[in-house]
């Protein structure tokens, strides 16, 4: 029986308005070759210069992920020559990234918290778009400079269940920083997925490194793959060849990918157009100030806060936006757990299903916060019921506006007292004059006929208890 | 130096040497590794790496977007072009 050891590099795609070293704009979609200037199209004469806020990314992820932060980072040049980089060299970090060995941990699908060690963090520039046609390639270069952060990770993962597990929980922990929308299928988050395996108790295998993977469920399905094709070839007797292979999503395997000898000596040395960057106490206070806590402690936090199940806690800790809105909406753990329950059950139930009616999601939707806690806290005071609430909930979403002032509109409240009742009661009686007699003289069973009635034209406002006891008292 | 190692050298950095070029060439790095292999007996135990001379402070910039005016004259300056994608022999 064989283990299977996983490390992986994964890239994303900071969140900068500007690339890494020039002040073209990041964007995608623009026109080919239009967000595109003479430092990033690598003319001769030119001088990068660090975009702080990417730096400043840069430090926080590190920092989120238990790094030691490096006290003067440096920056490389990595030399190749392909067209996707128009300098023939990539600017990088090779000698002193921003920050080395950490750890994160992840929630397993067998339901333990695992850590992954982080072998290092460090910031380098993406490379432009090609688009290769008959006999020619086509160059795009708006890409080319993009802020691009990678984090590598020692091979302490152990399964492709595992890998998918972390690698969605590293989605979330960018996302909840503000620094990615690691976006796997948009191409803002890349992930090289290196796998070996061995038996118990021994030594590292031969790793191979496979690429093309856009999805989280594809590098699941990779690892398995390689596990398996490993296994075979070990077991056949055969080496495994350390080498690099590119999924192949439509045939669900890995395939070799052919690899000119000799062209992975990148020569690295410092980069002589970028001075190293000394982060102060300033820069410093700044990375604590905008460190937030992380999803998987805030999910553990919440559950036990509010007692929710475990698919209530992942459902409201998804994102950091949702998980704002659900203690904001609970009032910041105050009122406990009934209050928490009732919180995730309105997301998780009716709110989802008004979000996927109006094709909205919750950020763009009019339904806040504080207007879900108004809902809730009507109908805990029994000024409405359940029905009514969820009526509640659409005329919100339909009118963008406060549950009081809606209630007030629609005449919607609860009649709760014998003076709203009585009047209502005694129009009923007027319209059914025989079936009052008929109850009168002891046909009980026809009770239920003027309940109905009553709530009927009370448009199912009247507490069932009250109509009962004043019908009682009246007939 | 080793002629095979040149030749190495010669291909990482896309230059194409004919045979004569070789041995001249040879002979020039040789000397220059000699001079290297000097200075490698200095000292230098204790010191930093100069990667940078004359630096102070940390140089960087605001986030803010300045668009190059020189894009569309960039293009025209290609050999070949396709709308607005630079040409070239596939590579794939």
């Amino acid at each position: 029986m064989y283990q299977t050891v996983v490390g992986l590099e994964v890239h994303i795609h900071l969140n900068t308005k500007t690339k890494a070293f020039c002040g073209c704009r990041a964007e995608f979609g623009d026109e080919p070759n239009t967000n595109v200037c003479p430092v990033c199209l690598g003319y001769p004469g030119v001088l990068p210069v660090l975009n702080q806020e990417a730096l400043v990314q840069a430090y926080l992820v590190a920092k989120a992920l238990r790094c030691e932060l490096s006290p003067r980072t440096l920056f490389d040049r990595k030399n190749y020559f392909y067209p996707d980089m128009p300098k023939n060299y990539q600017i990088t970090q090779f000698h002193d990234p921003v920050g080395r060995n950490g750890s994160v941990d992840f929630l397993s699908p067998d339901g333990t918290v695992k850590t992954v060690r982080i072998h290092d963090v460090h910031l380098e520039e993406d490379a432009g778009k090609m688009i290769h046609a008959g006999d020619m390639s086509l160059c795009d270069y708006n890409r080319a400079g993009y802020s691009l952060l990678e984090v590598v990770t020692e091979p302490d993962l152990t399964s492709g269940e595992d890998t998918e597990a972390f690698l969605q929980s590293f989605q979330r922990l960018v996302r909840y920083l503000g620094v990615s929308d690691g976006n796997m299928e948009e191409g803002s988050m890349k992930c090289d997925t290196n796998v070996s395996i061995r038996k118990a108790g021994e030594p590292l295998g031969t790793k191979v490194e496979v690429k093309n993977l856009n999805s989280t469920r594809f590098i699941k399905k990779a690892v398995e793959f390689e596990t398996k094709r490993q296994a075979t070839a070990l077991d056949g007797n055969r080496t495994i060849v350390q080498e690099t292979r590119l999924w192949n999503e439509n045939r669900d395997v890995t395939e070799s990918m052919r690899t000119k000898e000799g062209s992975l000596d990148y020569r690295y040395f410092p980069e002589p157009d970028l001075p190293p960057f000394v982060p102060d106490k300033a820069f410093l206070q700044a990375i604590d100030g905008r460190l937030v806590e992380l999803p998987l402690a805030r999910r553990t936090r919440l559950l036990t806060a509010f007692q929710l199940s475990k698919e209530q806690a992942d459902f409201v800790t998804e994102s950091r936006f949702l998980a704002d809105f659900f203690e904001t909406a609970t009032g910041t753990g105050g009122t406990g757990p009934a209050a928490g329950q009732a919180i995730a059950n309105w997301l998780m139930g009716d709110v989802q299903k008004e979000l996927n009616h109006f094709g909205l999601t919750l950020e763009a939707s009019p339904l806040t916060a504080t207007r879900l806690a108004q809902l809730q806290a009507l109908l805990d005071s029994g000024r409405i019921h359940i029905k009514i609430a969820k009526q509640l909930l659409v005329a919100i979403f339909e009118e963008d506006k406060d549950p009081e002032r809606l209630l007030k509109e629609k005449g919607w409240e609860a009649i709760t007292t014998e003076e709203q009742l009585s009047p209502i009661l005694d129009q009923v009686f007027a319209q059914h004059p025989a079936v009052v007699e008929a109850i009168r003289a002891g046909d009980v069973r026809q009770k239920g006929y003027l309940v109905g009635q009553v709530m009927q034209a009370t448009g199912g406002r009247a507490t069932p208890g009250l109509v009962n006891s004043l019908l009682a008292k009246k007939l | 130096m080793d002629i095979g190692e040149l030749e190495t050298t010669a291909a990482l950095a896309q230059i194409d040497l004919g045979n004569g070029d070789l041995e001249r060439l040879g002979e020039a790095v040789s000397q220059m590794l000699a001079h290297f292999e000097k200075m490698n007996t200095v000292d230098t135990e204790g010191l930093e790496p100069t990667t940078h001379a004359l630096v102070r402070d940390n140089r960087v910039r605001a986030d803010d977007v300045t668009p190059s005016p020189l894009a569309d004259a960039m293009i025209d300056q290609a050999p070949e072009r396709e709308d607005r994608f630079f040409v070239i022999p596939n590579v794939l």
